[in-house]
């Protein structure tokens, strides 16, 4: 629909003062007034202040700034709702998921700026300008690379957008041409083509998670005991003093996000207050930082004190390692300090000194190996899914294609079945342009002698 | 003054159902044909219907045209394609008599008050500047009329190929061409273009060896295509297939040349999914052998239609080929096939209600909009016929949306997207073929009908009654309860059974379960014919996959609300590729759904012309 109301957080995850909210479409006043109050829609762009509330629970899960915009003099030429709540991992996706309750759609990638576009308020060549500035922040190598990537997915996706019309088009034959030459189309053909399309799409969709990561850069937490080296760590990885270093434990208390480039990929890495159990208020706030970073993490390091190593089952470690789900590079820290000849350290960790900058190399050949590895094993020639966008079309164009064959199985005719595959088409439609039912046709003659 | 509303020059499958439209709008109707005892012929296969086509014959029954009670009149083996592929693509297909079929179409139209009947060979149109004024005829009568109708056919310079060095300047096998009006309407400055197409030879029944073909009986007689009739269908015959392999092959290949289609005769491109033998032999050499459907071409003769055969070969090497085939080894040819080519104009030249874009109130329907099959061109000629009278008095075009019918689905892909082939239904060209179905064509275009007054009181009464029947059939299935004792015997087919008492509503999903029988067995009285059950049972069955098909249809809407003026001047919108610029210059898209369907549109060119739209109605406001 192109005036349904959406919404979607404007300003990037992760901690930060204040989060930006943008509503637009239409009624969005009206839905906004559900969520807000006070709620002033006029006088027109003035920010009023307001609390804001979850529309059915009643919870209030912000105090807010807001501001209403009425089309046509608004960012997309629709009415338009900004809303700046306090930033974090929590409160912005708390309130767009009020507003959400109270009836908007989770915007689509780009949405606002379609709709833009679509308004006249931008036109395309500006809106791709502003894509391509974003493209920009990156570096220039990655940024080639990124280039490459797209055209090989457009390629990729027209593929695969041939496979299911394939498909679609033995479904078509049978139902088209009920009394030729060739007779009913063989299950195992259907299937074989199925299994084609299907797994097609879902090779494309496993590459989504480290795709979308080297856009946003992946997350990289650094954790471990206090004073183990993690503050050390994270200045020697960014190659800059970014994060206070002392001998005294409990020196980071809050956490440090900051972007790096690790062996030519991008990562967001974060420095986190040691764990441990502390009853220091602000660092038990630090250390909850911590843990609710560990959670979102898509690799986490944990460092341990190389010279502590004796110690074989340390228990802190184990738990730690118990409750994240993110991949964990273990780190043995200070390596310099360590004088003694005992045995050398198992394989899967790594020893590092920041000091010396023994090791750091091989730490970073690792996180790369552990954050990109599909990426790294498919080289540059090999497609990838790099936007929500995307992914959220090839899912949907999963689940249809997953939905077809459910309806054979189950015994349902071919008409119905083959609306599944239609719609799955249509899925990657919005990717590469439109698709005609003569494409389809076109198949079927190739094929097929049909011609009663 | 004029003589007449609406002329209508042709009296093929398009010029009578537009006929029967301007009737029934109460226009004075004249049709105008060159040889009345043809009017309604088929002059290639004898049979009515088949895949979405059969859905077509429905929607223009529908709507009050003749195609429906004609073929009703006309059946002589009905069968019902599809049965095992679920009954939204349920395609039914008639074998007629071709001489009952035209009969009954001469019959019909001549119960309409409004329309005239007359002989004459149109020579000339009548203009005044870019409007059309009427019709002259070759021996010197003029007929004015505030709108005309052509379907001419294949009528138009058409020129018959047997072999390549027989070439015979006819309309169809015994009929002349139409000469002058080919020229009159190049005139206009329209584009013209060549099709050919291809008919197989016909054989005498009475040559056959009945013992080395196969027998196809029909379903019996319980279907019917009209809405609002019933008639006794005539005797019911078989029909007969064979194959045609490798001798048949051999010949063919070994006489390729002489083929006026591959020995260089023919210029005009012809359909793929009708080949003549000759392209199914050279375009898949690896197929053993092609079937060969015999069919009665009445029931007063023992002419057999040789399906499958069509040929533009030399006659005796045609002869040679029939010979080859099973059962015919000593067939008699009474009629050889052959290839015709004709002129067409390319359909990008007419709105979405079939009206040239260069002359006023003339419009075209059937053949010559490139297409093939006679539902093509009823299906055109109901929408011509409708909107011819619209546009003498002043209203709005009833544009056909391509959820609503075949038909909407036909007309907006021709003048959208254009023809490089003959140009035939299927349901594959329609994104919402679960909603497009036969037994749903009188629910879809009922209201259109009642709006546009078309359907007389009596008719109005039977299409209501037979919808309120599948409502209250739907009613008692949603009701009824049914408990496991009840159901159980009827699901023994579906390998389920019932574990506590539901609604018969709910049960009837299941693949395999019968509505009727379900409905029997919870003890509801179903006094309703079998397409009533049929129509019911179906909206249940599939109740999820129509709500989908009903959202995307919903959303096509949206685009389709976005209104583009015709006289938009894409030319200057810069913003627009030079490309698309050109296309949409031509075609004109009625609303922004049709123009994203323009071959060659770019999703950013669509958003450009959204903006330039605004500004331009804001530049003449």
């Amino acid at each position: 629909m192109l005036t349904d109301p959406i919404v979607a957080l404007a300003t990037p995850p992760g901690r930060s003062a204040v989060a930006l909210i943008r509503l637009s479409g239409r009624g969005v006043f009206a839905l906004a007034a559900r969520c807000l109050a006070p709620f002033r829609a006029e006088p027109a762009r003035t920010v009023f202040r307001a609390r804001l509330r979850h529309p059915a629970s009643g919870e209030a899960i912000d105090d807010a700034l807001a501001c209403c915009f009425p089309g046509p003099h608004s960012y997309t030429g629709e009415d338009l709702v900004e809303i700046s709540t306090h930033g974090g991992l929590v409160v912005p996706g708390a309130a767009v998921a009020a507003l959400v309750a109270g009836g908007a759609r989770p915007a689509e990638a780009g949405e606002f700026t379609r709709r833009a576009v679509l308004n006249g308020k931008m036109d395309l060549l500006q809106a791709e300008a502003t894509a391509d500035l974003i493209d920009a922040g990156a570096p220039v190598q990655r940024r080639r690379a990124l280039q490459q990537l797209e055209r090989g997915l457009s390629g990729r996706l027209e593929a695969l957008r041939g496979e299911i019309l394939d498909l679609e088009a033995l479904i078509a034959y049978e139902i088209d041409f009920p009394e030729e030459d060739a007779g009913p189309v063989a299950p195992d053909l259907v299937r074989g083509a199925w299994c084609v399309a299907r797994e097609r799409v879902a090779g494309l969709l496993a590459t989504a998670p480290e795709g979308e990561r080297l856009r946003e850069g992946a997350l990289c937490v650094i954790a471990g005991r206090p004073n183990a080296g993690k503050s050390s760590l994270f200045n020697a990885l960014l190659g800059t003093e970014r994060a206070i270093v002392t001998e005294i434990p409990g020196t980071t208390r809050d956490a440090i996000e900051a972007p790096a480039v690790i062996a030519g990929f991008p990562f967001r890495l974060v420095d986190t207050a040691g764990l441990r159990d502390s009853q220091d208020r602000v660092e038990k706030i630090g250390i909850e930082v911590s843990r609710r970073y560990l959670g979102a993490a898509d690799l986490v390091v944990f460092c341990e004190e190389g010279v502590v190593r004796g110690a074989s089952s340390d228990p802190v470690r184990e738990e730690f390692l118990a409750h994240v789900r993110a991949p964990v590079v273990v780190v043995h820290t200070k390596v310099d300090l360590d004088q003694s000849d005992g045995p050398t350290v198992r394989p899967a960790v790594v020893s590092v000194s920041a000091v010396t900058g023994a090791g750091l190399e091989e730490l970073k050949r690792r996180l790369a190996a552990e954050a990109f590895g599909r990426l790294l094993a498919l080289g540059d020639v090999e497609p990838v899914v790099t936007r929500a966008r995307h992914r959220a079309a090839l899912e949907r164009a999963l689940a249809e294609l997953d939905g077809f064959q459910a309806a054979r199985s189950a015994g349902v005719d071919a008409a119905a079945a083959a609306t599944h595959l239609r719609a799955a088409v249509t899925a990657l439609d919005d990717l590469i342009g439109v698709v005609t039912p003569d494409e389809v046709l076109d198949r079927v003659f190739a094929s097929f002698c049909v011609g009663k | 003054m004029f003589d007449y509303d609406v002329i209508i020059v042709g009296g093929g499958h398009a010029g009578t159902e537009a006929a029967a439209m301007s009737a029934r709008l109460k226009a004075s109707t004249l049709l105008i044909t060159s040889n009345l005892d043809t009017i309604g012929h088929m002059s290639c296969n004898p049979a009515i219907g088949g895949i979405a086509k059969g859905t077509v014959v429905r929607e223009v029954d529908a709507l009050g045209g003749a195609m429906g009670r004609a073929t009703d009149r006309a059946t002589i083996q009905f069968r019902m394609l599809n049965r095992s592929k679920g009954p939204a693509v349920w395609a039914p297909r008639a074998q007629c008599d071709r001489t009952l079929y035209r009969r009954a179409i001469r019959t019909l139209l001549e119960q309409f008050p409004a329309l005239q009947l007359t002989q004459g060979m149109v020579s000339r149109l009548l203009l005044d500047g870019d409007q059309v004024r009427g019709v002259e005829s070759a021996d010197g009568r003029r007929f004015s009329a505030r709108a005309v109708i052509i379907t001419a056919g294949t009528f138009l310079r058409g020129r018959i190929h047997l072999g390549t060095e027989t070439q015979i300047p006819a309309g169809r096998a015994g009929d002349q061409p139409s000469i002058e009006m080919a020229q009159a309407i190049e005139d206009l400055g329209l584009i013209v273009s060549r099709f050919k197409t291809g008919t197989p030879p016909r054989i005498d029944g009475r040559t056959v060896d009945w013992s080395k073909v196969e027998r196809q009986d029909g379903d019996g007689d319980g279907y019917r295509f009209s809405f609002y009739e019933r008639m006794a269908l005539p005797r019911q015959v078989a029909c007969w297939i064979t194959w045609a392999g490798e001798p048949v092959k051999e010949i063919i290949r070994r006489h390729l040349k002489e083929s006026a289609l591959y020995g260089g005769a023919i210029s005009g491109r012809g359909p793929r999914y009708c080949p003549s033998v000759e392209d199914k032999i050279v375009k898949f050499p690896d197929a053993k052998r092609h079937q060969v459907f015999l069919e009665p071409e009445g029931l007063d003769t023992q002419e057999l239609y040789v399906n499958g055969l069509s040929t533009s070969l030399p006659v005796p090497v045609q002869l040679e080929f029939l010979h080859a085939v099973p059962g015919l080894e000593r067939a008699r040819m009474t009629r050889a096939g052959y290839a015709i080519e004709y002129d067409y104009y390319p359909p990008s030249q007419l709105t979405p209600w079939l009206e040239t874009k260069a002359v006023e109130r003339l419009f075209f329907a059937g053949q010559i909009n490139g297409t093939t099959g006679y539902e093509e061109a009823a299906g055109q000629g109901v929408v011509a016929g409708i909107n011819a009278v619209r546009r003498l008095k002043g209203e709005e075009p009833v544009v056909f949306g391509r959820d609503d019918a075949y038909i909407g689905v036909l007309v907006d892909d021709l003048v959208t997207r254009g023809v490089d082939e003959p140009y035939r239904l299927f349901t594959s060209r329609s994104e919402f073929r679960m909603l497009l179905r036969q037994d749903n064509a009188l629910r879809r275009l009922l209201p259109l009908a009642e709006r546009l007054a078309l359907l007389s009181d009596e008719e109005r009464r039977t299409a209501e009654r037979r919808l309120g029947e599948e409502e209250q059939v739907l009613e008692a299935a949603r009701q009824t309860t049914i408990t496991p004792s009840q159901a159980d015997p009827v699901l023994v087919g579906t390998g389920t059974r019932l574990g506590q008492p539901e609604r018969v509503a709910v049960v009837a999903k299941r693949p395999g379960a019968g509505l009727g029988r379900l409905l029997q067995a919870a003890g509801v009285a179903c006094p309703y014919g079998d397409d009533v059950l049929a129509a019911a049972e179906i909206e249940i069955k599939y109740d999820g996959y129509l709500a989908r098909e009903r959202e995307a249809a919903a959303r096509l809407a949206e685009l389709a609300a976005f209104a583009l003026p015709f006289d938009l001047p894409y030319l200057e919108f810069r913003s627009l590729a030079t490309e698309a610029r050109q296309k949409l210059d031509r075609i004109r898209p009625a609303s922004l759904a049709q123009a994203a369907r323009v071959p060659g549109i770019s999703p950013s060119d669509l958003h450009n012309l959204v903006i330039e739209t605004a500004r331009w109605r804001r530049r003449v406001a």
